[in-house]
């Protein structure tokens, strides 16, 4: 009888190392190595002011992303904004936001999200695990997103999507009379739908 | 007093529309003159909206007020008036229900086009009406500029023809249109 047990513990020992080997070897594959599509990319983000929603996005920004959903360890999402590209249909509104009491653009001019850790949440959905860098203060960011690939003119095509709320204030984006809320609230969405093709 | 008018007089309804909506009108240019004041900011943006709120609502007020003015009888002009005035009775009553309508679109086409939604108090969000386009804003707001300035001349008119009424010619127009009176 133990003899019996021993060997079955046996077997399944060698079923799981063997696996084990097997997903060892399937992760060995390395993610796709993409390169941002700006033409068919969106990054956007809403705010609401004065009672009304009101919606903007940077017209530049690049993307470095290693992903694979098989290979979540070795993918990672690198985006890096430039805050100066910022568009929200008003000129003026847009120098505001250009300002130091704001994104102080002229001593911060880059944003930027890194993340290296990934959870899978369902078919093509995952949380992004990373930091999120704007004016200079970084912070942990969990980040929902999506990923689907499609053959398009036998490419290998990327799309990445994804939707956050932020607090403006967690970065320092509001100071003076802008870290009130009744106006601006301090929470932001921000929306991204980006097309990502491989790395030549 | 009634509710409803009658060929002598206005009603309750009818008054306190044209009296709340002199109050909103009367908010509006001391709002337009607050903000007009200010640098682009937060006290800026909270006048601003309070500004479209009130715009809107003197909006729906209006198309009520007019409803109601179809579904009642109009109290008639005084015998006494000379024909011109009797046109520019008609034409300032026109022209101030025509600008209590056209100003707050113009408003609402001026948010739109600097890609400012119109809010109703916080509570409600209209759609914007056209894409930003700066030219378009700078001409809607000479328009907007231009009414409220027509729309100030023609109160003053009405307010002028009003009292000439009530202390020149002694007679009712005034007094129908104020409550707690009695018309003779």
């Amino acid at each position: 009888m133990a003899e019996n047990s021993r060997t079955a513990l046996r077997a399944a020992s060698f079923a799981m190392l063997m696996s084990a080997a097997f997903a060892v070897f399937a992760a060995a594959t390395p993610p796709v190595h993409y390169t941002l599509d700006p033409t068919r990319s969106l990054l956007r983000f809403t705010f609401m002011q004065a009672g009304a929603s009101n919606t903007g996005r940077f017209n530049k920004f690049t993307a470095d992303v290693l992903f694979s959903n098989d290979n979540l360890a070795a993918s990672k999402i690198d985006v890096t904004v430039d805050i100066n590209s910022l568009d929200t249909g008003d000129m003026e509104r847009d120098d505001t936001l250009r300002s130091p009491d704001l994104f102080d653009v002229k001593k911060y001019p880059q944003a930027r999200f890194v993340a290296t850790r990934f959870t899978s949440t369902g078919a093509g959905r995952y949380d992004a695990l990373g930091k999120l860098t704007i004016r200079n203060v970084t912070k942990d960011l969990k980040l929902p997103i999506t990923f689907q690939t499609k053959t398009e003119q036998g490419q290998n095509i990327g799309y990445l999507t994804g939707r956050v709320t932020i607090r403006r204030l967690d970065f320092g984006v509001g100071q003076g009379e802008w870290k009130a809320t009744d106006q601006v609230p301090d929470d932001v969405q921000v929306s991204f739908s980006l097309r990502l093709a491989p790395k030549t | 007093m009634p509710i409803r008018n009658t060929n002598a007089r206005w009603g309750a309804v009818a008054q306190t529309f044209h009296w709340v909506i002199v109050a909103l009108v009367i908010t509006q240019f001391v709002l337009a003159n607050e903000y007009n004041h200010l640098p682009l900011g937060l006290a800026k943006l909270a006048v601003i909206a309070k500004h479209k709120s009130v715009g809107l609502t003197i909006f729906a007020l209006t198309v009520l007020r007019l409803i109601w003015r179809l579904m009642n009888p109009t109290p008639l002009l005084p015998d006494t008036l000379k024909p011109y005035e009797r046109v520019l009775a008609r034409v300032t009553h026109f022209g101030l229900y025509a600008l209590l309508l056209v100003m707050p679109i113009t408003g609402w086409i001026m948010s739109s086009a600097r890609s400012f939604p119109v809010s109703w108090f916080g509570l409600l969000q209209l759609p914007d009406l056209v894409k930003p386009n700066r030219a378009l804003y700078d001409a809607m707001h000479t328009t907007h500029d231009v009414l409220a300035g027509t729309l100030a001349a023609f109160a003053a008119l009405h307010v002028f023809a009003a009292l000439k009424h009530h202390f020149y010619l002694k007679d009712d127009t005034l007094r129908r249109m104020l409550p707690f009176t009695r018309t003779r």
